[in-house]
């Protein structure tokens, strides 16, 4: 599989997910990443983060890469469950059990494995965005969405210094050590002063860079309004490049029915929520004592 | 020192207008706003990864650049401190786009807080005197992180991260964890570089310019 | 016409205690090709930013005198006015990117002047086979090489068809064949278009066989104008400033001083081949 690298993480060079317009996939994180939010139901989420594998496969991402994710998920998992243990949100008749010794209860633990699910449903929906769009397709998304050229080109310059700040973070860095300096074997607050000691020249690198492409951009008749010399407004060559063609209006009308259709559901009638759970309505019937 | 000891130089404060002076927002602000917004993904991204608890990182750096930007910049390193943690966030993995968003007043109040407080009392940004510090680590510091992570950690109760039991516990997690980097980073950052950043036309003097 | 006129420039920077130029009075011809050259810190930089316009629009500090392109005061045009006339080259190449990619980075200009899409497109035709860089379109500005960083550099200020370039030591970042290409680029805008250009260079072998004119920059002042030989031939004065002519210049203007050359002194390697034969041919000639 052929990947391109890009600040964000890893895009594949070639994915039948491109052939859709930026913009539609820019819907797609939109609503993908919200869409969790309406519902509680773990199986429902469950199949939600199904989908996004799926999605991840034919959008010919490699899977093995979201590895990187999982020392994240046990964390967060532990931390959750270590909090719902420890200090519980107790109601009178929650159901009381004796794990290995420890008191907990059944309700509070359901409530927060049905949110660990959602939450790693909405994070992969982000992660499945960045994993599938380059920072361009981002640019071009906002743009075709009619956000203020302004906006749009801030986002690309702040990715740009960022990708900036990291070169520079790795020639301090090796300017540093060839100073002798190695970070092992100094204590926590040594370690500390001595990052402190990189971001002084980080810094004075980066002020000095903002100057220079100040002085760039003031050389290409750069105006924060986006106001052109015709007085026309400013054209867009890169978005010329794109069509917005009857499959986007199919996938991004799917897209926006789904999550109109989701949220109604959801927070009109009550749908999607624990109470309708059928593994929590069997586990809470099978614990009850 | 690298800094001259002599206190302020004749002007009696880095935030009075030179007579006559006249300040505007220009390209170089936008300028800056982007270096924030990047320096801002990186450092924010690297502080959650370092430390993976995902949604409460132990040991946030990243305030410490919310709240330089503020001072430095104004409102410009207000909008840069709000909009960078939806970057890094998502590449961290450490919060989805609608936690991300639900953060957007604690952001906002992280960057500004010290932005507001070194204008408000003219207090310098090379920490010069006892009074800059107090400033700073008051405003800059403390207040900015007490709402900051009184919000956020409100954030995780809302979406059943934490449980509400939990809640004073994960606040003062948050708390410690965004104000020990903040006291350390911050510090440094300021003493040593703000005498630069003074002089630069980048500097904004009110808000916005 | 003249280009660009200017008038007991004086410029000091606002954090600065010394004046960066000091009375500069300069012209340029529209159409010519001006090479400045100059010790450094004499404010070779600071007088093309004051042509660009970035002194006084994008700094702070203490302007007096005029700077006039095509007939306006500089201080007068907006932005946009100046970026549709001057054109300006950086020496660092990598210090004026700002997008994602080589095309992106040909773009902004003439996206900035609200040209038509059409136009755009030929322009960016043009300036890509002009500069040589027409398959490096899709990479990123940043991983290309120093010499092609410098020819994009070019080829998005000239995406904007400017009638005034400047380049400010376009050659001092990169190596010796990206040099050649980019004497080349300058080579072919004197003879193919009707630009002006204006060029600080350190490299004055390569500079003054194009150049038509030569400005000395010393000590905030224009020192001297004249054409390359005028300038170069006086190797005495070169040489105060700490600057040196090209080797053979120096060479015949010695051996012009011993009496032993009473011709034109060379200002480049094929010229001085040329004399030294006749010089030769002359000494083989003699009782
Ligand atoms: N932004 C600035 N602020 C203050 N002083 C400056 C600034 N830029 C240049 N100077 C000073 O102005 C003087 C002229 O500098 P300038 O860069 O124009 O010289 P130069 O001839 O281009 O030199 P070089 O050959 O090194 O490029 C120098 O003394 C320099 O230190
Ligand atoms: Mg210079």
């Amino acid at each position: 599989m052929r990947r391109r690298k890009t600040l964000l993480g890893m895009v594949p060079l070639e994915s039948p997910l491109y052939q859709f317009h930026p913009l539609t996939r820019m819907i797609g994180l939109v609503v993908l990443a919200v869409l969790p939010l309406f519902v509680l139901m773990p199986e429902a989420n469950l199949v939600f983060l199904a989908a996004l594998f799926v999605l991840f496969a034919y959008a010919r991402v490699d899977i093995s890469r979201l590895r990187i994710y999982l020392p994240l998920m046990v964390t967060v998992a532990f931390f959750m469950f270590a909090i719902t243990v420890l200090a519980p949100d107790r109601r009178p008749d929650d159901i009381r059990l004796q794990v290995l010794g420890v008191t907990v209860y059944y309700q509070p633990l359901m409530r927060t494995f049905a949110s660990y699910i959602r939450i790693m449903a909405m994070l992969f929906a982000t992660i499945f965005y960045f994993s599938t769009n380059h920072e361009r397709d981002m640019l071009v998304a906002l743009r075709a969405a009619r956000v203020p050229f302004a906006v749009s080109y801030v986002l690309g310059l702040s990715i740009r210094s960022a990708a900036m700040f990291l070169e520079d973070l790795t020639t301090v860095r090796q300017a540093e050590q060839a100073r002798g300096l190695d970070d092992s074997g100094l204590s926590i607050k040594d370690k500390l002063k001595m990052y402190g000691l990189y971001l002084i020249p980080l810094f004075t690198m980066s002020l000095r860079r903002a100057d220079e492409i100040s002085n760039a951009l003031f050389a290409r008749g750069y105006t924060i309004s986006g106001r052109t010399i015709t007085g026309g407004p400013r054209p867009d060559y890169v978005l010329s490049q794109y069509r917005f063609r009857a499959r986007d209006a199919v996938a991004s009308g799917a897209l926006i029915v789904l999550f109109v259709g989701v949220a109604a559901l959801g927070w009109r009638y009550g749908a999607f929520q624990l109470a309708d759970s059928p593994l929590n309505r069997w586990l809470a019937g099978a614990l009850q004592p | 020192m690298a800094v001259a000891g002599s206190g302020a130089e004749g002007h009696s404060s880095v935030w009075e207008l030179a007579p006559g002076e006249v300040r505007h927002a220009g390209i170089v602000h936008v300028v800056m706003l982007a270096l924030f917004t990047g320096i801002g993904i990186v450092v924010g991204t690297f502080g959650s990864l370092a430390v993976p608890i995902g949604f409460v990182s132990a040991f946030w750096p990243g305030q410490a650049v919310q709240a330089i930007g503020g001072v430095w910049y104004g409102m410009w390193g207000g909008i840069a401190g709000t909009i960078f943690p939806f970057i890094s966030n998502s590449l961290s993995g450490s919060a989805p786009l609608p936690v991300s968003l639900a953060y957007v007043p604690a952001n906002f109040v992280q960057s500004m807080a010290a932005g507001w407080a070194f204008r408000a009392f003219r207090a310098d940004p090379s920490l010069r005197s006892g009074r800059d510090w107090t400033v700073w680590i008051v405003w800059g510091v403390l207040v900015a992180n007490l709402f900051g992570s009184f919000w956020g950690s409100n954030v995780l109760v809302f979406f059943g991260l934490v449980t509400r039991a939990a809640w004073p516990t994960v606040w003062a997690g948050w708390f410690v964890g965004n104000t020990i980097p903040s006291i350390v980073l911050g510090s440094l950052i300021l003493k040593y570089v703000s005498p630069l950043v003074v002089q630069t036309r980048g500097f904004t003097k009110g808000y916005w310019a | 016409m003249a280009a660009v006129v200017i008038r007991d420039l004086h410029w000091r920077y606002e954090n600065a205690r010394e004046p960066a130029l000091r009375g500069c009075d300069l012209e340029v011809e529209e159409g010519a090709f001006l090479g400045i050259i100059g010790p450094n810190e004499a404010g070779k930089t600071t007088l093309v930013s004051c042509i660009k316009g970035l002194i006084p629009h994008s700094a702070h500090g203490v302007y007096q005198g005029s700077v006039r392109v095509f007939g306006g005061e500089v201080r007068q045009k907006t932005a946009l006015q100046l970026a549709a006339e001057v054109g300006m080259v950086f020496a660092d190449p990598e210090a004026q990117f700002t997008a994602m990619t080589v095309e992106e980075e040909l773009l902004l200009g003439a996206e900035n002047m609200g040209l038509p899409l059409p136009l755009i497109a030929e322009r960016l035709a043009w300036v890509s086979e002009l500069t040589g860089i027409a398959d490096l379109l899709q990479k990123s500005p940043y991983d290309i090489s120093g010499g092609q960083k410098q020819r994009v550099a070019i080829a998005s200020v000239l995406a904007m068809q400017p009638r005034i370039l400047i380049l400010d030591e376009p050659t001092s970042m990169i190596d010796p064949l990206g040099k050649r290409q980019v004497f080349e680029i300058l080579r072919r805008l004197r003879t193919e278009t009707s630009l002006t250009l204006i060029v600080v260079e350190h490299n004055i072998e390569d500079l003054a066989p194009l150049a038509d004119r030569l400005a000395v920059v010393a000590e905030g002042r224009v020192a001297r104008v004249g054409t390359p030989r005028e300038i170069l031939e006086d190797t005495g004065f070169l040489g105060a400033l700490g600057l040196a002519a090209p080797e053979v210049t120096e060479l015949f203007a010695r051996l012009r001083a011993d009496g032993l050359h009473n011709g034109a002194v060379p200002l480049a390697l094929d010229e001085a081949v040329a004399e030294g034969r006749a010089l030769l041919a002359g000494a083989r000639g003699a009782p």
